[in-house]
């Protein structure tokens, strides 16, 4: 499968250069994903397919253009990159735009773990028993008006080419169990889900485990009413943290702080969020969900240092946007992004903050990545003395993201391991809360 | 992982397109449907549709047998192809120029309510063949024979025909466009330091087949501009935008047009530097007629779809026939608005769309219904089956969903605000959950009342309430129902698709406003 798409991508490399391109990238895949989905103890939807396409980003005399199709058979191929080429040809020079430098291609794969044997050799059985086990956990329970549970997985085979020596393909599995619940109470519905995934099937938690979680943190739904308008602590699960952190993260883009539309524009090495919050994006983590040999522009993976200790250290910067900003390139995609723990655990935590709300989930709520004014959607929990109390939803809170981040007082020693933005409990001071 | 997301159902209106375009130039050979016009009827053409995908009647006899070798109650292929160009100016230059293809079949069979899916983007007749085979193994039954003769649906509806596709466009022709656009905004103040300007042209051309043999073909164009402004003022720096969106050809962007989506885009930034927070709480809610129909689309769109309704997991699940909101409202779900968004001539399950009436003076009418759902409540499918593309198994979505006309004005409902309150404008994005009925909104321009009177402009504020809740306390409607111009993405169990929405001023009497107290 390898060879094939090697072969594909150097048909495309091939028809580029021959159609007059001075340069060109390609890259294809290959993926296999099935999914099982089991209702109220009842198999309701099996999806299985192979999908496949080619990208491509061509130069051609200054000009640049990328372009993307799912048709792959040679000839086909051929066509398709010729018609981009002369496409490529109509626009403007844009000297900012070159491929990347070939020194940061890789020289050999690290070893990062992301295939797994076990995912490839799934069956329709084993998929069906995992969905239903979890489902049977739930659907039928007092209360549970309906319950769905899906397991799916995937193998995908990645390679790219570059006319300046880059030549690279990986594969990588991923598999993911899922289950959610929607209660009857009164005349509403209140839902809540739980679910993992990871590379290998070994890296998850048991299906009894994510059914049985699922169940209670849609019983702790159960009576929600509208929390107060008041400034007080907020303590965030950290399935929700790293939501919070990415909205931090999103505008410390090349693109953006080029565009100036990001708040972090000027603000490189300057201390402006707490001192205990410390980010590094570490594609190199083995087995992590965000976890790459190369980027997209071809780049050798490489931890890269956000946030140390308050204060912005290196900007998502693409060949593109560091050229315009006279940077040096680090990398224009996230990974892992991983926040370095504290001390102590969610209960402590509560604890050490006394009164506050707990939010579990975000609902909708945006943020202008310019300024940094927010407002989001919560649901959650009050919280006094340090123990957990009545549900609350149907609220918001609003403020700025950078004086939110300058007010976090704790972060905690729990990662939520099964996302892409790895966070632990965090705990901020004076948030403004609007509901009742 | 797609699946993981599953409980997201949401609404953006900013970001950029998603897929991407520029085709061989065999779009020409598309210009009809049905083969009607064949004049030598010893030797009628092939429907273009068949020699676009590459197949033809035999071969599709041949999937559908497979598609049914083990039983089915509905059994359909269906067949995309999508090409997408986009541009992107920055600094005055094309940033990004993009083109995509995306071609494929995906392959359905239902038994009951339960569902077999897969999709080849090979459309040689093996591949299809071995998806059939996949997606039938969902059933357990004896085959069904495949169709013995084919049916074209006749033309009967054209709501977004164009004057030449957009793959007949070149981009020579399209540059002019985004300069003027980038150069109207540009010259809007002395403030404005970077301007940037988004297009997104599609064609997609659709061929559903089920296993009766009924064959339906559409073409669907769509495009898009998007204007997005930074600005800075005694240092602080702002930024906002504006779009322009429909399935519409080249010519519908004139040079009025591009003027005003810039000038747009240049107010909603300049009025930032005078903005500030509402106050946190609850407050009364003046919703600006157009854009503010996404209240209707997560208050009450989404739990009207009749999947969640069949499976109880709605809040509206046992609230059909009831009165739920006052007598002057009334809620349409409408795929017949020409060159809208959510437009469609059939939908994704090759059914006939219409106006559907969900709340007709006050009471709830109808859910909106795809095949599945529609057999569950033994009524006749709304034509509301859709999916993103050929990869996904069709649902029930909204398209254009609007609120008529009230019997006020807009000067009689700010005056009716006693105290503090907010008019909500313009806005980013949504969400709802099903169940408790929680839904949210995402004001980015808005402006403050009190007393009566419209005091100071607000911005970035998050707007929570109950679905149902929200409807009983909705006051007054003024006269002046609009769609919005915007290019609106609805987002269901990991499935983007096309919607519009529109409504008249309304004001709802509370809401939960993301403000900020002192």
């Amino acid at each position: 499968m390898r060879d094939e798409l090697m072969k594909i991508v150097g048909v495309a490399i091939e028809a580029a250069t021959k159609a007059g391109a001075s340069d060109a990238a390609a890259g294809a895949y290959r993926s296999r994903s099935v999914a099982f989905q089991v209702r109220n103890g009842k198999l309701e939807q099996v999806n299985d397919s192979t999908s496949r396409a080619l990208s491509m980003r061509l130069f051609v005399d200054g000009r640049y253009s990328e372009h993307t199709t799912t048709d792959l058979r040679a000839e086909r191929v051929t066509a398709f990159v010729t018609e981009a080429v002369k496409m490529t040809r109509a626009l403007q020079a844009d000297p900012h735009r070159r491929l990347a430098d070939p020194a940061r291609y890789p020289t050999a794969l690290p070893a990062l773990d992301l295939a797994d044997a076990t995912v490839q050799r799934l069956d329709r059985e084993q998929r069906l028993a995992w969905a239903m086990r979890m489902n049977e956990r739930v659907a039928g329970k007092p209360q549970v008006i309906s319950s769905t549970s899906s397991v799916s997985d995937g193998h995908t085979v990645v390679a790219g080419a570059t006319t300046n020596g880059l030549s690279a393909s990986y594969e990588t599995t991923s598999i993911g169990l899922s289950t959610d619940a929607t209660l009857e109470d009164g005349d509403k519905r209140p839902e809540d889900w739980m679910g993992a995934w990871g590379h290998h099937v070994a890296d998850l938690p048991d299906p009894d485990g994510i059914a049985d979680e699922a169940l209670r943190l849609a019983r702790a739904r159960l009576g929600t009413t509208k929390g107060p308008t008041k400034r007080t602590a907020m303590v965030v699960d950290r399935r929700a943290a790293g939501s919070i952190v990415a909205r931090l993260l999103g505008p410390a883009s090349g693109g953006a702080v080029q565009q100036e539309r990001s708040f972090w524009r000027g603000k490189l090495d300057q201390a402006l969020v707490s001192p205990k919050l410390t980010i590094v994006d570490d594609p190199l983590v083995p087995r992590g969900l965000g976890s790459r040999p190369f980027d997209g522009e071809g780049m050798a993976s490489a931890r890269l240092p956000l946030i140390d200790g308050g204060a912005l250290r290196n900007l998502y910067l693409d060949t593109y946007y560091a050229s315009k900003l006279g940077l040096t390139p680090t990398t224009g995609q996230g990974s892992n992004r991983i926040v370095t723990l504290g001390t102590k655990g969610r209960d402590a935590l509560l604890k050490d903050a006394g009164t506050g709300i707990y939010v579990t989930s975000w609902l909708g709520g945006n943020m202008d990545p310019t300024t940094g004014d927010f407002s989001l959607g919560v649901r959650g929990h009050l919280f006094d003395k340090g123990a957990l109390g009545a549900p609350v939803g149907e609220m918001n809170v609003t403020g700025n993201i950078v004086d939110l981040f300058a007010r976090l007082a704790a972060v905690g020693n729990d990662p939520w391991l099964y996302s892409g933005t790895v966070a632990p409990t965090l705990v901020f001071d004076g948030v403004q809360f609007s509901g009742a | 992982m797609k699946s993981m997301m599953t409980r997201r159902r949401f609404l953006h209106g900013v970001g950029a397109g998603t897929a991407l375009v520029t085709m061989p130039q065999f779009l020409a050979a598309c210009g009809g449907k049905g083969g009607a016009a064949a004049t030598t009827p010893a030797a009628a053409p092939a429907n273009p549709f068949l020699d676009w995908f590459g197949i033809d009647e035999a071969m599709l006899r041949r999937v559908m047998a497979e598609l049914t070798s083990r039983g089915a109650t509905h059994a359909d292929a269906y067949f995309q192809h999508s090409r997408t160009n986009t541009l992107r100016m920055e600094d005055g230059l094309i940033s990004q120029a993009t083109s995509s293809i995306d071609q494929g079949v995906g392959l359905r069979v239902v038994v009951g309510d339960q569902i077999g899916y897969a999709f080849t983007e090979d459309l040689t007749e093996e591949a299809m063949l071995a998806a059939a085979r996949t997606a039938a193994a969902i059933a357990a039954g004896g085959a069904l024979a495949p169709p013995e003769a084919f049916a074209y649906r006749p033309e009967t509806t054209g709501f977004y025909q164009i004057a030449v596709p957009w793959a007949d466009v070149g981009i020579d022709q399209k540059l002019p466009r985004l300069r003027l656009a980038e150069a109207q905004a540009r010259g809007g103040d002395s403030s404005i330091k970077k301007v940037s300007v988004s297009w997104v042209d599609s064609d997609e051309r659709v061929l559903v087949v089920n296993r009766h043999g009924r064959i339906v073909t559409d073409q669907r164009p769509m495009a898009r501009l998007y204007v997005n402004v930074t600005a800075e003022r005694g240092g602080v720096t702002q930024s906002n935008g504006a779009d322009l969106a429909g399935r519409r050809g080249f010519d519908w962007l004139t040079d009025a047009q591009l003027r005003e989506v810039a000038d747009r885009a240049v107010a909603r930034t300049l009025v930032l530097f005078d903005a500030r927070r509402p106050p946190a709480g609850e407050l009364p809610v003046i919703l600006a007629a157009g854009a503010s129909g996404i209240l209707l689309h997560e208050a009450i769109g989404h739990g009207l779809e009749a999947d969640f309704n069949r499976k109880g997991t709605s809040i509206y699940a046992s609230m059909l026939g009831q009165q739920i909101a006052p007598e002057f409202v009334t809620i349409v779900d409408d795929a017949t608005v020409a060159h809208e968004r959510g437009a469609l001539n059939v939908d994704d399950e090759g059914n006939d769309t219409e106006r559907t009436v969900l709340v007709d003076r006050g009471v709830l009418r109808s859910y909106l219904h795809d095949q599945i759902s529609a057999e569950h409540y033994k009524v006749a499918t709304t034509g509301s089956g859709r999916r993103q593309s050929f990869r996904f198994a069709p649902l029930p979505r909204m398209r254009c969903t609007y609120m008529e006309n009230g019997p006020h004005t807009r000067d009689e409902l700010i005056a009716a605000v006693k105290g503090t309150g907010i008019i909500a404008e313009t806005f980013t994005n949504g969400q709802v959950q099903i169940g408790a009925g929680d839904y949210t909104f995402y004001i980015k321009n808005g402006w403050l009342v009190e007393d009566g009177k419209v005091t100071a402009p607000i911005k970035d504020v998050n707007i929570i309430g109950n679905g149902p809740e929200s409807l009983r306390r909705i006051t007054m409607a003024a006269n002046d129902s609009q769609l919005d111009i915007g290019g609106w993405t609805c987002g269901k169990d990991g499935q983007g698709v096309p919607v519009s929405q529109g409504l008249p001023t309304v004001l709802v009497s509370s809401m939960t406003v993301g403000g900020e107290n002192a």
